[in-house]
């Protein structure tokens, strides 16, 4: 688990987080969005514990940053936004440097370094220099590194940057079988589209700040969200919603973003009553974009 | 093996390189010996080796973690669970171990020669030298560049090249003081060579003396390393080494009190070595002040540690600036005494020339932190270093060429007569950009106001 208190981190002449308090369940996939400048790669580097907070908090797994530092590294995988790898060494050497020098001993490395290469997919280039691969095979190299130790947290900085799209669905698949696998992540991108597959959760950055103060829930199988459009524009579409159960993210006269239960009869009850109550009812259907419209819904009340 | 060793190994020691090092070295070596005279194979491997080993390897040392930082794979090996020992050693010789290749290759063929032409015990100083010089110049070039990396200046190669030279520098010092002792020293320094140093009263062989030295302020420069990659890998160094440091500077220097010149022989022996302690102290001052980030956040962390009453949290955080200050004025403080118990005739001058200095040096430190507080480009050491430069030289240029020799007395400490007015001078410029300094410290807002610590 994740837990960040009241985090203030300073650059000389500004203060980049204000006061960041946060929480990431176990085994779950949280997005951290906002714009360029907002501090997400500064947050990222402090849950890295590679900087120091002004003030403030971040336990990784009841472990301190600016206490266990090295004991938090050992269990953390992360991936920066910009990267480097060491051009002139063999996928395999690449891979087992990254084994050994996260503690694992040089009898297990090798199988530490096949079983990240296969989870990656790169065990047909294991004997290829890192240089000589292409950019999506060299993300997956870097992300291979930072997995081979089988961190409990990985944290992400723009990983999709530069993928193909098929490259982009493997990592989806990828970054849900380690959350599977037990692994927490946080993923940051500016990509609202890429983060839909995978993400259960939005942290919204915005100035410094966690925009609306906590985590979002973006992603509930039993509760998802579903978009309402009228024909006919109606002032009172959002309370007649909320008298039936459903939990209004947004509304205007034409259109309603809710959470409501996936049940299938009481949503053809809703659509029913709806109908009845006169509103021309023109579509009612999940929501394809649910993190973007969260997104927008909560920077759209913080403005 | 050490990982980080073992990468380096890869990467440095491919069969074409290996061969192409042998292969080069067999051919100078054979050129050598061929062409006779003054050239011979040993004396080629002597030179070689301070290319190789001091030259080339002091740059290989200072680029094993920039490099690293160049190439954006820092901060992966910075979260590897590697301990600070073990990456500080696997990058020092690692980085180097090709550099470490030749210099083992040159070494073998100059201990043959001295072991063939004086004996057992002159190739074991002699390899124990050749390779003191070696860890000394990577060291302290590596130690140079970690420093600059705590300073967020590391990537350019001009930068690099400053690394290199610092340990360049290590290394001309310690052989100009290896020289100084060897009989043939008069050809190259033209000096007499020194048979013995007479150091805290006690006169002791000069080889020994200086080979000691090399040896433990190798280990001195490799602490130092270790430390520094403490610090990158966040890990917390507390205050003791550095006072530990401190302390044996301090008693090393002042044992050279029979260096000093007949003038202040008149002072009492406990006072002299006061005053060498001190001069190191503040020496170490300026160093640090200058090497050490001048980070306004840290320092307005320090400034909340000490509001809220958290001293020893506060006090444990300190630079190695700060506490050589501390000690400077500690000695200072102890000097001042000392003399007005024992000395009275070197206390008319010691006394305001020891607080006169030390008010000067509050000035100057407070200078560099002022420096850091300014805005865009205005802002760093160089402006520091610039003001000094005009303290210093060329303000008292002007003064001597207008005769104003009085105004001096704003610059810095005058001697041989030093007066009490001097020394309020001195404090009320030191005490002035003291506070200068730390109210340019806070952090204000988008609107302006002040953002509490």
């Amino acid at each position: 688990m994740i837990e960040v208190e009241d985090l203030v981190y300073e650059y000389p002449t500004a203060r980049a987080l204000k006061g960041v308090s946060l929480t990431v369940a176990d085994q779950t996939i949280t997005a951290l969005v906002g714009p360029n400048g907002a501090g997400k790669t500064t947050l990222l580097r402090c849950l890295a514990a590679l900087e120091d907070p002004y003030s403030g908090r971040v336990v990784i797994d009841g472990l301190d940053t600016t206490q266990k530092a090295r004991e938090i590294h050992a269990r953390m995988g992360y991936l920066p936004d910009f990267y480097g790898l060491y051009d002139d060494l063999t996928v395999r050497r690449c891979l087992t440097y990254a084994a050994r020098s996260h503690g694992i001993a040089s009898a297990l490395a090798a199988a530490a370094v096949q079983k990240a290469a296969g989870r990656v997919g790169l065990l047909d280039r294991l004997e290829s220099k890192a240089g000589e691969l292409s950019r999506g095979l060299r993300q997956r190299l870097a992300i291979g590194q930072s997995i081979v130790h089988e961190p409990h947290v990985l944290l992400l900085d723009e990983p999709a940057a530069g993928l193909d799209p098929q490259a982009r669905r493997d990592l989806s698949t990828l970054l849900i079988q380690l959350r599977d696998g037990g692994m927490t992540l946080v993923v940051s991108s500016h990509i609202l589209a890429e983060l839909e597959d995978y993400c259960s959760e939005m942290i919204i950055i915005e100035n410094g700040l966690i925009a609306g103060g906590k985590a979002i829930k973006v992603r509930d199988d039993a509760r998802p969200r579903y978009m309402i459009e009228l024909a006919t524009a109606r002032s009172d579409l959002k309370d007649f919603l909320a008298a039936r159960g459903a939990d209004v993210v947004e509304a205007d006269q034409n259109h309603a973003l809710i959470v409501f239960t996936r049940n299938a009869g009481a949503r053809a009850k809703l659509v029913r009553e709806l109908v009845t109550a006169g509103f021309d009812v023109a579509s009612f259907a999940e929501s394809s974009k649910a993190l973007e419209d969260a997104y927008f819904a909560q920077v759209g009340h913080g403005r | 093996m050490n990982p980080e060793f073992e990468r380096n190994l890869w990467l440095e020691l491919t069969p074409r390189r290996v061969a192409l090092m042998v292969g080069v070295l067999a051919l100078i070596f054979f050129a050598a010996a061929l062409v006779g005279n003054e050239w011979t194979p040993s004396g080629a491997a002597s030179a070689l080796y301070y290319l190789i080993v001091v030259v080339w390897g002091s740059r290989s040392a200072a680029l094993s973690v920039v490099g690293e930082i160049r190439d954006r794979t820092w901060d992966g090996q910075r979260l590897s669970s590697l301990s600070a020992g073990t990456m500080m050693w696997g990058k020092l010789f690692g980085a180097t171990i090709y550099n470490w290749l030749g210099g083992a290759i040159c070494l073998t063929l100059i201990l043959v020669d001295v072991a063939v032409h004086q004996g057992a015990l002159a190739a074991v100083i002699e390899g124990l030298f050749h390779v003191g010089i070696g860890i000394i110049a990577q060291s302290a070039a590596l130690l140079a560049s970690l420093m600059a990396i705590g300073r967020r200046q590391s990537h350019s190669r001009f930068e690099i090249f400053i690394y290199q030279m610092i340990g360049l520098v290590a290394a001309l010092l310690v052989y100009y003081a290896w020289s100084a002792a060897d009989p043939a020293s008069s050809l190259i320094l033209h000096a007499p060579p020194t048979d013995f140093v007479t150091w805290w009263g006690i006169t002791i062989d000069a080889r020994l003396f200086f080979l000691n030295s090399i040896e433990i302020f190798a280990g001195w420069t490799l602490l130092g390393c270790y430390r520094e990659m403490r610090l990158e890998l966040k890990m917390h160094n507390g205050p003791l080494v550095w006072l530990a440091f401190l302390a044996f500077m301090g008693i090393y220097v002042a044992g050279f009190d029979a260096w000093l010149s007949s003038d202040l022989k008149t002072w009492d022996p406990v006072a002299l070595r006061l005053l060498l302690a001190g001069i190191t102290f503040a020496a170490l001052t300026y160093v640090m002040v200058l090497l050490e980030p001048k980070d306004r956040v840290f320092y307005r962390w320090m400034l909340g540690q000490i509001r809220h009453g958290h001293i020893a949290r506060a006090l444990s955080g300190m630079q190695a600036w700060m506490m050589s200050y501390w000690a400077a004025f500690a000695v200072a403080g102890a000097l001042f005494l000392w003399l007005l118990l024992h000395d009275m005739q070197a206390a008319v001058v010691g006394q305001p020339l020891v607080l006169a200095t030390m008010g000067f040096i509050t000035r100057d430190v407070s200078i560099f932190v002022l420096m850091q507080t300014l805005p865009g480009k205005r802002r760093g050491d160089f402006a520091a270093l610039a003001i000094l430069f005009a303290l210093y030289v060329l303000f008292p240029s002007i003064l001597a060429g207008l005769q104003a020799f009085a105004g001096l007395i704003l610059l810095y400490p005058q001697l041989p007569a030093p007066s009490w007015t001097g020394v309020i001078v001195a404090w009320i410029e030191g005490a002035s950009i003291a506070a200068l300094a730390l109210g340019r410290l806070a952090l204000t807002d988008e609107k302006g106001k002040t953002v509490p610590i």
